[in-house]
């Protein structure tokens, strides 16, 4: 199916719509980083918290059909409730005849609430049990936790394969299609690497180790959406009618023939996302754990269906007729020499 | 192609497919071992992320620091000899306790307890675990966490029989987290020491000496199955080595590398001269013991030694190791399976209601696709994640519209008046050099995301090189299985769905 827009003369447009996304975005996460603590929101993995751990081993409660964890977790419940104070991530596991029910809290919750709660949980728990042969231990504690970059390594080599990525695929364009053609797609790389971090700076949603993920899916989609655009700029070129187009018109020729393909591609991946989130939403009980990663790929797919179905054609008409003019001017200059 | 060499030819396929499917999805107790043993399916084997089987973590306490339930089991318990001495010595710190007498200067503790959660961020970082936090609790708890690395059976925990579906890979799975654990948390500089036990035995080298300082570099060395710590004597250091190790004149004795009160196992023979400057050792223990040897004795040679020694005061339960439910939900990796199965099963959809006839080609290779993966995952032990999964539906993506894109080609050739034989070939020319260059560009650039990244970007670059490939080599797969299906049908334009325009000389 083939659309009939005229990308080649909005550039302008385009190029100041992602100028200006871009630049906010990161002077957001500039600001952020000196006054808020990060560039991104780091959240998950990344992020600080305040936790209440509940070590027990050997709990028998008297007459109650429950396993012990469901009824310490009831009890949990209650307290929290009464403390109003509520987690974001709970977490249970098991070591001999007990174990470790760990519930975290975003960092700025009150201590002195947790405190509060987990000396109620103790009291509580003890009450249950049956007689003083029913409980080994059983015992809550409230925690602050500094989290330090656990996945920074992952963020700096996320880096480093964005660039090589990035110049593999100027160099394969470069010898396979053309100058221009190898220009145009490491532009469309930068501008929609630049625009996923950008968006995620400025969304500020929080941001695990799956940012670095998606980083580089972006620029896999980028590639894969330029191979499509620029197979089509290849072909146009080689028939007679298209040899007669100008920079512009064969640019949105191409565009045109590549459109749906690529809108169809990033639909149906931000589709998949959107089911991932559904579904472990359900999983988790709570959409909160998994918001950051399916917002990561929303911004990864819409940032790169923007930058290659709208942006790369439109600029790619300005590269291909600054290089139609520099052409014969650096000919005559050889043949000169 | 005849009809019976066709029917002959997809039979066999797919019933290929489909034992390869049973076997991949269906696990089961072996009949005649009276449930003692289970076969678990291909995709139950397949190693998971933390986010779909839960992280394992630990919490690390300096000397003098306890936890709430070990000074609460002794201070609550009046009959307990240490009871009152509990009480005296311990004060509260957040949710720990801390020995005043050892520790008058607190802030000094804070200090050198955040330089080791640095130092051990660093050591657990050359893992290459996917996903991993150091974390600081209560000013003076160190909290490592990484991933549980379990296969779904080793996860699953089986409630009429009591246990889990793979008990022993699941404890296989935690053993080899501990021992990581153990080793990676080895405080203290390194030594040469002339005995196994660091009590009994005296340092070979003088005080003032650095062993360290006697390394150009530490590294892992891996080559065919072997595992071991390479370490690469500096030319300053190699002849200060020989010359200690050539004073002793018994040559049965040997030297131990320890960091600090704990042996390496890594062993120098004296009274005799080393060849080479470089030392390949194999060390004791489990299969990663190589690596974790390599990591802690490379941080420890560039000056990342911890200053406090950790899990000494822990009422005898030494380092616990606690495997944690999975942030996304206990059954986070069974929904994962579903979305992946239900985006197979809308490809599947798609393409035959396209493609009519044609599209069962397209199903095909969608299984196959899906089986390559699975075996893939399973045979290269690759850690699934959501991350991955999402790797997984790109690669599928690939494949679907590669093969679409052909198919359309073929289309537009057939609206052109061409035969259908005529079409295929024609539209395959068309296309050939474009999908060429997408899978080939694809493939260096996963190829460069699993050699460079570490965890779960690794992981997804191996799983998107791996999908490349299959997709590359199902595109050709597909012509094939085009040409066999549809050679014993008459209307083979029927067949696609496709219609030829018919020109006028043909009328």
């Amino acid at each position: 199916m083939k659309t009939n827009l005229k990308l080649s003369s909005k550039m302008h447009i385009f190029i100041i719509v992602s100028c200006v996304l871009i630049a906010i975005g990161l002077a957001v996460g500039t600001i952020c980083h000196f006054v808020a603590g990060g560039f991104f929101n780091y959240g998950g993995d990344y992020e600080s918290y305040k936790s209440v751990t509940v070590d027990y081993q050997s709990i028998d409660f008297s007459g109650g059909e429950k396993e012990p964890l469901e009824l310490i977790e009831e009890i949990c419940d209650k307290a929290f409730a009464d403390a109003g104070v509520s987690s974001h991530v709970i977490t249970s596991g098991t070591i001999n005849n007990g174990g470790k029910l760990v519930y975290k809290f975003v960092y700025s919750t009150d201590y002195d609430k947790l405190a509060e709660a987990s000396a109620a949980i103790n009291v509580a728990i003890k009450a249950s049990v049956t007689g003083a042969d029913g409980i080994r231990f059983s015992y809550a504690s409230a925690h602050n936790a500094e989290t330090l970059l656990g996945s920074g390594l992952a963020l700096s080599r996320a880096a480093i394969v964005v660039a090589c990525m990035a110049v593999v695929h100027f160099i394969y364009f470069a010898v396979r299609y053309k100058l221009t053609m190898a220009l145009g797609a490491l532009l469309a790389d930068v501008h929609n690497f630049a625009l996923f971090i950008a968006l995620t700076a400025l969304c500020r949603i929080p941001v695990g180790s799956a940012v670095a993920t998606y980083a580089v899916i972006a620029v896999a989609l980028s590639i894969i959406g330029t191979c499509f655009f620029f197979e089509r700029v290849r072909k146009n070129l080689k028939d007679d009618s298209g040899k007669k187009l100008t920079a512009h018109e064969l640019s949105d020729k191409s565009a045109n023939e590549s459109f749906m393909s690529n809108i169809l591609m990033h639909a149906c991946l931000a589709a998949v996302s959107v089911l991932l989130f559904v579904l472990l939403s359900i999983s988790s009980l709570s959409p909160l754990a998994i918001i950051s990663p399916v917002l990561c790929s929303l911004i990864a797919f819409v940032s790169c269906a923007y930058g290659t179905t709208m942006f790369t054609p439109s600029v790619f008409a300005g590269i291909k007729q600054f290089g139609d003019k520099v052409k014969p001017v650096a000919k005559t200059v050889k043949n000169t020499k | 192609m005849g009809k019976v060499k066709s029917a002959i030819i997809t039979a066999l396929l797919v019933a290929a497919i489909v034992v390869l499917s049973l076997f991949a999805v269906i696990s089961c107790d072996v009949p005649g071992s009276n449930g003692v043993k289970r076969y678990n399916s291909f995709i139950s084997s397949i190693h998971l992320g933390g986010d779909l089987s839960g992280e394992a973590y630990t919490l690390l306490y300096p000397e003098g620091v306890i936890s709430v339930s070990d000074y609460s089991l002794v201070a609550e318990d009046e009959a307990n000899e240490d009871y009152q001495e509990y009480k005296d010595k311990y004060v509260p710190h957040g949710g720990v306790y801390v020995d005043k007498d050892k520790h008058t200067d607190t802030d000094a503790l804070k200090e050198s307890v955040a330089k080791d959660a640095g130092i051990l961020l660093k050591r657990f970082g050359e893992k290459g675990y996917a996903g991993y936090s150091v974390s600081i609790e209560d000013d003076y708890v160190i909290r490592v966490s990484v991933p549980t690395n379990f296969t779904y059976a080793a996860y699953k925990f089986n409630k009429d029989a009591n246990s889990y579906n793979d008990a022993s890979g699941r404890s296989a799975a935690l053993s080899d987290i501990s021992s990581t654990v153990q080793i990676l948390t080895y405080s203290g500089d390194m030594s040469l020491r002339d005995g196994t036990d660091y009590e009994t035995s005296n340092s070979i080298l003088s005080i003032k000496e650095d062993f360290a300082s006697y390394f150009d570099n530490i590294s892992y060395y891996l080559m065919g199955g072997t595992r071991a710590v390479k370490m690469d004597l500096s030319k300053e250091g190699f002849e200060k080595l020989n010359e200690v190790l050539t004073l002793s004149t018994e040559t049965e004795k040997s030297a131990y590398i320890f960091i600090g009160e704990n042996n390496t196992t890594l062993t120098l023979t004296m009274g005799k001269a080393l060849e080479n400057r470089t030392l390949l050792f194999t060390p004791d223990g489990a299969t990663t013991a190589a690596s974790n040897y390599a990591i802690v004795l490379n941080s420890v040679m560039n000056g990342g030694v911890l200053a406090n020694s950790y899990n000494t005061d822990t009422a005898g339960s030494g380092t616990v190791i606690v495997a944690g439910t999975p942030a996304f939900g206990e059954y986070a990796a069974i929904y994962v399976l579903v979305a992946l199965l239900l985006v197979l099963v809308a490809g599947i959809v798609a393409s035959v209601v396209k493609y009519k006839k044609l599209g069962l080609v397209n199903v095909i290779m969608s299984v196959i696709y899906a089986l390559v993966i699975v075996c893939a995952l399973l045979l290269i032990e690759i850690q699934l994640t959501v991350g991955g999964a999402v790797t997984i539906v790109l690669g599928y993506a690939l494949l679907t519209f590669t093969n679409f894109r052909v198919f359309e080609a073929v289309r537009g050739e057939t609206l052109a008046g061409r035969t259908l034989q005529a079409s295929v070939k024609t539209g395959y020319k068309k296309t050939l050099f474009s999908v060429l260059d997408l899978h080939a560009i694809l493939v260096v650039v996963s190829a460069i995301i699993a050699l460079v990244c570490k965890g779960e970007l690794a992981a997804c670059g191996l799983i998107l090189f791996v999908a490349v490939l299959a997709s590359y080599i199902l595109y050709w797969f597909t012509r094939f299985m085009w040409f066999v299906i549809s050679s014993p049908v008459k209307d083979k334009f029927k067949f696609c769905g496709f219609k030829r325009e018919v020109l006028e000389d043909e009328d």
